[in-house]
C-alpha cells in the first residue's frame, strides 16, 4: 500500500489532501478520453527538444509557421501579438489546441427547465467575496477587426507590418497585427481604406484595410484578446512563465532541508462569467527542486538493491515534470531508455547525425559529465502543424525536477515545511492576490497598455451573495444526530451508537508476523471493547502467524481461507508495496473476499489504539456490506452513479475508470465495478457495460428499475467537456435504450470538478474566513452557457477551502436546481471512510478509491462477486 | 532588418546549414577564440545571435541595438534568465541589455566593449547613416574587435529571382572590391587592422564569385583607451533601453548566501542521516535485504557516505548525538567539496550562514533536533 492510499484509508478527510495549491506535477492534466489520439504520435524518430533549432527551444510549439494553416488564408484565428497567443484557441475555430476553458460547449441551451433560471433558493444568505475582478471597458467599447491585403503580395510578416505601420496616422499607435488581421480599439472613418506604401527599393504597394468585424466585448475573439493582453502584462512585470502560470523568481522561498525552492506566482484567466467578463486570479506555487534527474537516479542507486533499481527509477521518475537547463520548457517523463546514453546520436533537421553530448555542447555550451546515464523519453503532448510530433529525448543531467513525487507527498515533515508556505489562510491569500493587482496598478507601462486599449480592472474583489444550506441529520440505528456545521464532522456525535446494519465479525482470519504478535492480540482485545456499542457481534479471529514474506502471507491465505471466511485481516510490518499488492490482488481476483491490511506501526501508539480500533471495526464492517449511517433522501426511485478515473502513469499503460452506483433508497449500499482500459481504448464502452450490470443489480435489489439516474462524473480534465457531451452522454442514453422498450428513465449527468481556481471568502468582523460547509454559489462566477454551481461542502483546518464545481451537462429530470444542489450536498455526507462531509459526492470518492486500488495494486478487474460491497475502502 | 531572409529561399543554391546560421556560427567561433567579456550586436533584430551568445560562458555583458524596437520586443523575453539560472546561479555574472537607437548616433552605453558585431547591417543603412557609421563604431565605441558582414553582390547572379538586391530594404550591395576598399579605408582611418573572409561557398566551377556573405574582421591596433580619455567623450544618452536582464550570479552576495545555506543544510542532513542509520543498524536484529549489487550503471560521482569516510578524519570533526540533538561540526561540512568551492574560506562560511542555520551554542556545529522524527 502506498502511503497515499494509506492516508486515505486511515480517515484523513478526502477533502483535505488537495488543499495544497497546484504544486508541480499535480497540475499536469491527464486525460482519459483523449488518450486514443495520442497514441498515433508515438512513431517517429526520437529527437532532442530543440532540433527545430528555433531559439528558445519553444519554437516548435510556438513558431507561427507551425500553426495549422487553412489553405489560402493566413491563420484565421491568428493574431500574432505575443507568444502567449498561440496557447489559446477556441474550440469552434478548428484549432487542434486544447480549449482549457471548454469555451465552445454550450449545454444549458439543451436543458429546457433552466433556461430562465438555474439558481437554487434554500438556505440562508451569506455575503461572499471571490478571487475575481471585473474587466471594465469604456461604454460602447468594441474591438474592430480589419483584414489587411497587400498588392502586390508581400510575404514577410515583418515587411507587411512595416509597410502598414507607415500609416500610423491613420490607424493609430495602439494596434495588434499578426500579418493579416489588424485589431484596433477605434473605428476608422471608412469601412474600406486604401493606402499606398513604398518599399525602400521603390516598389509601390497598395494596402487595403477592410473592416470585417465589430467585436463586442464578450465575443470569443475579444476574450482571447484579453487573455493575450493580460499575458503580455504579466511578462512586462517580469514574471516567469512555467506551464500555464506565471511566477516571480525574485523572492523565492527556499527550503534547504529538502532541496526545494518555491516560487510564488499566479494563475489567471479572463472569461465571460454569468454577469460580466472577469479576471480570475489565484495564487499558485511552483515547487522547483535544485536537483537534477541524474542526482535523483544516483540517490536511488544507493537506496535500493540492484534488481529493483530500474523499476525504482521508473516508479520515482515517470510522470514527473522536468525543466531543462537550457530552455524554458517543461516536459513530462514518459519513459526511461536504459539502452541509450548521451553518446547516442540523432538526426538533425538538416540531415546530419550528431550525438547528444556534442549537440548540447555546441548548441547550449552544456557539458554532460556522465556518459553512461540513460536518457529520458517524453512524448509530445501537442501535435502542431507540419512537424511530426515524435518522442523527445532528454538527458537526465540537464533536467531539473519540478513538483513533488509521491514519496515526497508522503513525507510528513516535508509537507509540513512546505504547507507553511503554500497553504495560505484566506487573509494571506487575498493579500497575495492583491499583490498582483498592485503590480498592475503601479506599473506605468502596464497601465499605459491598458489605457490605450480602453480597458481596466476593478480594484476590489468581486462580492456577491451566496447561500448556506442547512446541515443534514445523521441517522443511525435508533439515533438521529446533528453535527456542528462549522466542523462538518460527526465522529463525536455518532460514537457509541449502533450502526444501521452491522455484519457479524465471526469467521475471520488475522494474519501477523511473529514480532507483531503483541500488536495483534492488543488489537483483538480493543476490537472486543469497541464493537458491542456499534452493534457488531464479534468472535475471536483465527490467528495465523507467518514469516514476514509475501509468499508466506499468500500461502497462509491459500491454506486457511474457506468459503465461510468473511474477511481477512493482515497485519503488515512494513509498508512494502509489493506485499500489499500481492495480498490485495489475490483477495480481489483469485479468491474474492474482503480484506483489511494494517501496518503494525499504526497500532503501536497506546494513546490512539482505541480510536484506531474503532475506525478499523467500522471499515471492516463496510467492507463486509454493513451500513454506518444515512441522511434523508426525499427523492425516490433514483439511482446515483459516481465515476472517477485513475491514470497509471508509472507503467504508462492503462487507465482505470471506477464506476459506483447506488442500490437502495437510503444510499447506503453501492454496486461497484471498474473498467480497466488499455492505451488507446475508449472508456465509454466499458462504462456502458457497467451501467447495464448496475441496472440488473438494482432490479434484483428493488424488483423494479430506477425512474431517474443521476451520474456524477469526476475525472474530467480541462478541455474535455465537449468529448463528454458528444460521446459519453449519447452512449449512456444508448445503453438505457437497450435495457427495454418501455424503459426510459430520466437521466442527469453532472461533471464534478475539484481542481478549480475559484476561491470564496466570507467576512467575520474584519477578518476574512473560509465560507462554512454547505455554501452554495450559483450566481456571478458561474458561466452563462452552463447549468453549473459551486458547493463548499467540506471544512478545512488550515489554508483556503476549495469549492467543488458542478456542471449539469445533460438533464431530463426536470428537477429544480435547488433539488439538484441539495441532493449533491447530501451525497457528500455519505462517504463511510470519513465521518464528516467530504468535497465530492460519496459515489465519486468511492469510484476514486476503487480506481486507485485497481490502478495501484490489482491492475485488472476485481471479481464481480465483491461488487455489492465497499471492499476497496 | 531582416538578417534571416534572403539566401535560403533560392532553390538552386541551398546552404547547409542555412547561411544565417553559418554567420552566427562564425561569430560564436570567434567568441570561442578571443573570449571577449563584453559583446554588442548592432542591428540585433530578433535577438537570435544574442540568445546564442548568452550560452558562451566567457561573456558577462551582452548588448543589442536596433533601430526597430518592435522587432526586438517580439522575442526579447528569450533573453530573460531561465528558472534554472535561479535554481543554480552560475559563477559568472551576466547582464543583457537591449537598446533602441541608431548606429549613426553615439551613446555612452556602448563604450568599453571587447567585440562589436554588425551582421548584415551596413547594407540597410541610408547613405548619411553609412557615413556616420565608422566614426560611431570605430571612433567612439572603439572595441578591440569589430566584425562586419554584408552580401557579396558578385554572388547575386547565382541567386535566381534576385534582380536588384537580395532584400527590398537593402540600400546597396557591394562587390568584394567595393567592400574591401571601404573596410581598408575605415581601418586605416581608425588604426585597426582588417582581414577578409566569408561564409557560403560558391558552387564548384563558380569559385571566382567568392563567398555569398563577405566578412571583415577588424582588430584594434592600439591598447584599450583609458577610462580618463573615455570620459571626455560625449556622454549624453540617446538610446532608449527596452530590455534589461541581470542574471543571478554567485558574485551577488544574496544568491551566494542562499546557495551556501542550502548546501550546508543539505550536507548536514545527509551526515545526520548516515549517523542515525549507523546507530539504528547497531540496534537492528537483522538486515532485511542483504542483496549483492553489480551494475552496468556505475555512477561516476562519489556518494556521500564514501566522501564522508575519506573526509572525516580528526576526532574533532566527527558528528555526534547528544540527547535529542545531533551536532555536525562546521569543519566537517566545510570539508565537502561543494561547500568548500562555494565559500572558499571557513570564515566566509561562518559569515554567510550566520543567523540562517541553527548552530550549537559555541557556533562550531550545525544542530538538529531529532525529536520531530
Amino acid at each position: 500500500m502506498t502511503g497515499r492510499a494509506r492516508a486515505r484509508a486511515r480517515g484523513r478527510p478526502p477533502g483535505q489532501e488537495t488543499v495544497l495549491p497546484s504544486v508541480g506535477a499535480a497540475s499536469v492534466q491527464q486525460a482519459l478520453v483523449s488518450q486514443a489520439p495520442r497514441q498515433q504520435q508515438l512513431p517517429g524518430l526520437p529527437v532532442p527538444p530543440s532540433v527545430s533549432e528555433e531559439p528558445g527551444g519553444r519554437g516548435r510549439r510556438r513558431g507561427p509557421e507551425n500553426i495549422p494553416q487553412h489553405p489560402g488564408r493566413r491563420r484565421p484565428e491568428g493574431l500574432h501579438i505575443s507568444t502567449g497567443f498561440q496557447e489559446l484557441s477556441l474550440a469552434d475555430r478548428g484549432g487542434r489546441r486544447r480549449d482549457f476553458h471548454d469555451l465552445g460547449v454550450n449545454t444549458r441551451k439543451t436543458i429546457e427547465h433552466v433556461q430562465d433560471s438555474k439558481t437554487g433558493s434554500s438556505g440562508s444568505t451569506i455575503k461572499l467575496t471571490a478571487n475575481y475582478f471585473r474587466l471594465t471597458s469604456r461604454p460602447q467599447w468594441a474591438l474592430y477587426q480589419y483584414h489587411v491585403d497587400y498588392n502586390p503580395e508581400m510575404e514577410a510578416r515583418r515587411l507587411r507590418s512595416a509597410l502598414l505601420f507607415q500609416h500610423e496616422s491613420l490607424i493609430g499607435k495602439t494596434h495588434a497585427f499578426d500579418g493579416s488581421i489588424l485589431l484596433l480599439p477605434k473605428r476608422l472613418e471608412n469601412k474600406v481604406n486604401e493606402v499606398f506604401s513604398r518599399t525602400r527599393n521603390g516598389e509601390d504597394v497598395k494596402i487595403t484595410i477592410t473592416l470585417t468585424n465589430e467585436l463586442p466585448p464578450s465575443s470569443p475573439t475579444c476574450l482571447q484578446f484579453y487573455n493575450i493582453i493580460f499575458r503580455r502584462l504579466l511578462k512586462m512585470l517580469n514574471l516567469q512563465q512555467i506551464g500555464r502560470n506565471y511566477y516571480n523568481p525574485n523572492d523565492p522561498i527556499v527550503i534547504p532541508n529538502h532541496r526545494l525552492m518555491v516560487w510564488p506566482g499566479f494563475t489567471s484567466s479572463i472569461l465571460q462569467y454569468e454577469e460580466s467578463i472577469m479576471l480570475c486570479v489565484d495564487v499558485s506555487h511552483k515547487v522547483l527542486r535544485s536537483e537534477t534527474v541524474l542526482d535523483s537516479i544516483y540517490s536511488l542507486y544507493y537506496q535500493v538493491e540492484e534488481q529493483r533499481f530500474k523499476e525504482a527509477c521508473a516508479n520515482e521518475l515517470i510522470g514527473l515534470v522536468v525543466l531543462t537547463k537550457y530552455n524554458n520548457r517543461t516536459y513530462r517523463i514518459d519513459d526511461i531508455d536504459w539502452n541509450a546514453s548521451p553518446r547516442s546520436t540523432f538526426r538533425k533537421s538538416d540531415g546530419s547525425e550528431i550525438s547528444y553530448v556534442d549537440y548540447y555542447k555546441k548548441q547550449y555550451n552544456q557539458e554532460i559529465t556522465d556518459l553512461n546515464q540513460p536518457v529520458l523519453i517524453s512524448q509530445f503532448r501537442k501535435k502542431s502543424g507540419n512537424i511530426m510530433a515524435g518522442p523527445v529525448v532528454l538527458i537526465p543531467e540537464l533536467c531539473f525536477l519540478t513538483g513533488l513525487t509521491e514519496k515526497m507527498r508522503n513525507d510528513f515533515n516535508m509537507m509540513k515545511d512546505l504547507s507553511v508556505h503554500t497553504r495560505l489562510p484566506p487573509e494571506k491569500r487575498q493579500c497575495q492576490i492583491g499583490r498582483l493587482t498592485d503590480y498592475i496598478r503601479k506599473d506605468d507601462n502596464v497601465q499605459k497598455e491598458l489605457r490605450d486599449w480602453g480597458l481596466s480592472f476593478d480594484s476590489n474583489l468581486l462580492s456577491f451573495t451566496g447561500r448556506v444550506v442547512q446541515g443534514e441529520k445523521i441517522f443511525q440505528s435508533g439515533k438521529v444526530s446533528d453535527y456542528n456545521p462549522h466542523f462538518a464532522d460527526w465522529s463525536k456525535e455518532t460514537r457509541g451508537a449502533p450502526l444501521i446494519s452491522s455484519k457479524p465479525l465471526d469467521n475471520w482470519l488475522l494474519i501477523y508476523t511473529r514480532r507483531n504478535y503483541d500488536c495483534a492480540s492488543a488489537l483483538l482485545q480493543n476490537l472486543f471493547k469497541v464493537t458491542p456499542s456499534m452493534g457488531i457481534r464479534m468472535n475471536k479471529a483465527t490467528m495465523i502467524e507467518v514469516d514476514d514474506k509475501t509468499e508466506a502471507y499468500l500461502r497462509a491465505l491459500q491454506q486457511s481461507v474457506t468459503p465461510e471466511t468473511k474477511i481477512v485481516f493482515c497485519l503488515l510490518s512494513s509498508s512494502r508495496k509489493d506485499k500489499y499488492d500481492s495480498i490485495k490482488k489475490y483477495l480481489c481476483t483469485d479468491c474474492p473476499i474482503p480484506s483489511q491490511c494494517v501496518l503494525a506501526r499504526t497500532l503501536s501508539k497506546p494513546q490512539t489504539a482505541m480510536a484506531v480500533a474503532t475506525k478499523i471495526a467500522l471499515q471492516m464492517n463496510c467492507k463486509m456490506g454493513g451500513e454506518l449511517w444515512t441522511v434523508e433522501i426525499p427523492l425516490k426511485q433514483v439511482m446515483i452513479v459516481g465515476i472517477d478515473c485513475y491514470h497509471d502513469t508509472a507503467s504508462g499503460k492503462q487507465s482505470i475508470a471506477g464506476f459506483v452506483a447506488s442500490l437502495n433508497q437510503t444510499m447506503t449500499r453501492w454496486f461497484s465495478r471498474c473498467v480497466v482500459q488499455g492505451r488507446g481504448q475508449e472508456v465509454v464502452d466499458g462504462l456502458k457495460a457497467c451501467l447495464q450490470t448496475a441496472l440488473r443489480d438494482w432490479f434484483r435489489w428493488n424488483m423494479y428499475l430506477p425512474s431517474r439516474i443521476i451520474v456524477y462524473r469526476d475525472g474530467v480534465g480541462d478541455g474535455q467537456l465537449s468529448t463528454l457531451v458528444n460521446y459519453e452522454v449519447p452512449q449512456f442514453l444508448d445503453c438505457l435504450k437497450s435495457v427495454g422498450k418501455d424503459y426510459s428513465p430520466r437521466l442527469t449527468v453532472i461533471v464534478v470538478k475539484k481542481r478549480v481556481n475559484t476561491r470564496f471568502f466570507t467576512h467575520s468582523g474584519t477578518a476574512l474566513q473560509n465560507p462554512p460547509p454547505g455554501t452554495v454559489v450559483d450566481v456571478e462566477v458561474t458561466r452563462p452557457e452552463w447549468y453549473d454551481f459551486f458547493i463548499v461542502s467540506q471544512a478545512v483546518r488550515s489554508g483556503c477551502v476549495s469549492p467543488t464545481h458542478y456542471n449539469v451537462i445533460y438533464d431530463t429530470s426536470k428537477l429544480k436546481p435547488d433539488h439538484i444542489q441539495r441532493l449533491t450536498y447530501k451525497l457528500c455526507h455519505m462517504y463511510y471512510n470519513w465521518s464528516g462531509v467530504i468535497r465530492v459526492p460519496a459515489p465519486c470518492q468511492y469510484a476514486h478509491k476503487l480506481a486507485f486500488l485497481v490502478g495501484q495494486s490489482i491492475h485488472r478487474e476485481p471479481s464481480l462477486l465483491l461488487s455489492d460491497r465497499l471492499y476497496y475502502l | 532588418m531582416d538578417k534571416n531572409f534572403p539566401e535560403e529561399f533560392t532553390e538552386i543554391i541551398k546552404f547547409t546549414p542555412p547561411l544565417y546560421k553559418q554567420r552566427y556560427q562564425f561569430i560564436k567561433d570567434l567568441v570561442g577564440k578571443y573570449k571577449p567579456k563584453k559583446v554588442a550586436d548592432l542591428g540585433c533584430a530578433d535577438c537570435t545571435l544574442l540568445w546564442m551568445l548568452k550560452f558562451c560562458s566567457c561573456i558577462e555583458v551582452l548588448a543589442g541595438l536596433d533601430i526597430c524596437a518592435s522587432v526586438m520586443k517580439e522575442k526579447m523575453h528569450k533573453l530573460s534568465p531561465l528558472p534554472v539560472d535561479y535554481l543554480q546561479p552560475s559563477e559568472r555574472s551576466l547582464t543583457i541589455t537591449l537598446h533602441h537607437g541608431s548606429v549613426a548616433h553615439k551613446d555612452p552605453c556602448m563604450l568599453g566593449f571587447d567585440l562589436v558585431t554588425c551582421i548584415e547591417l551596413i547594407e540597410h543603412l541610408e547613405e548619411s547613416e553609412l557615413q556616420m557609421f565608422p566614426e560611431v563604431v570605430f571612433g567612439f565605441m572603439a572595441p578591440s574587435i569589430v566584425v562586419i558582414t554584408t552580401p557579396n553582390s558578385e554572388f547575386n547572379r547565382l541567386l535566381p529571382g534576385v534582380t536588384l538586391f537580395r532584400h527590398p530594404d537593402h540600400k546597396f550591395e557591394w562587390n568584394r572590391m567595393q567592400f574591401q576598399n571601404w573596410a581598408l579605408e575605415t581601418a586605416g582611418l581608425y588604426d585597426y587592422s582588417v582581414e577578409f573572409t566569408g561564409v557560403g561557398h560558391p558552387p564548384t566551377g563558380m569559385e571566382n564569385v567568392g563567398f555569398c556573405t563577405q566578412i571583415a574582421v577588424f582588430v584594434r591596433k592600439y591598447p584599450r583607451i583609458s577610462e580618463f580619455s573615455q570620459s571626455e567623450k560625449p556622454t549624453e544618452a540617446v538610446y532608449k533601453t527596452v530590455f534589461k536582464a541581470v542574471y543571478p550570479s554567485l558574485k551577488d552576495e544574496k544568491y551566494l548566501q542562499n546557495a551556501v545555506v542550502s548546501e550546508v543544510i543539505f550536507t548536514a542532513q545527509i551526515i545526520k542521516q548516515n549517523l542515525l542509520d549507523c546507530l539504528m543498524a547497531e540496534h537492528e536484529e537483522y538486515d532485511d535485504d542483504p542483496t549483492e549489487r553489480k551494475s552496468k550503471f556505475q555512477p561516476s560521482k562519489n556518494c556521500f557516505s564514501e566522501d564522508l569516510g575519506k573526509l572525516v578524519v580528526g576526532k574533532s570533526m566527527e558528528p555526534f548525538v547528544n540527547g535529542n540533538a545531533v551536532y555536525i561540526p562546521l569543519r566537517t561540512i566545510f570539508s565537502f567539496p561543494k561547500v568548500n568551492r562555494l565559500c572558499g574560506t571557513f570564515e566566509k562560511l561562518c559569515k554567510l550562514i550566520a543567523g540562517k542555520v541553527t548552530l550549537s551554542s559555541d557556533g562550531s556545529a550545525v544542530m538538529f533536533n531529532t525529536e520531530r522524527e
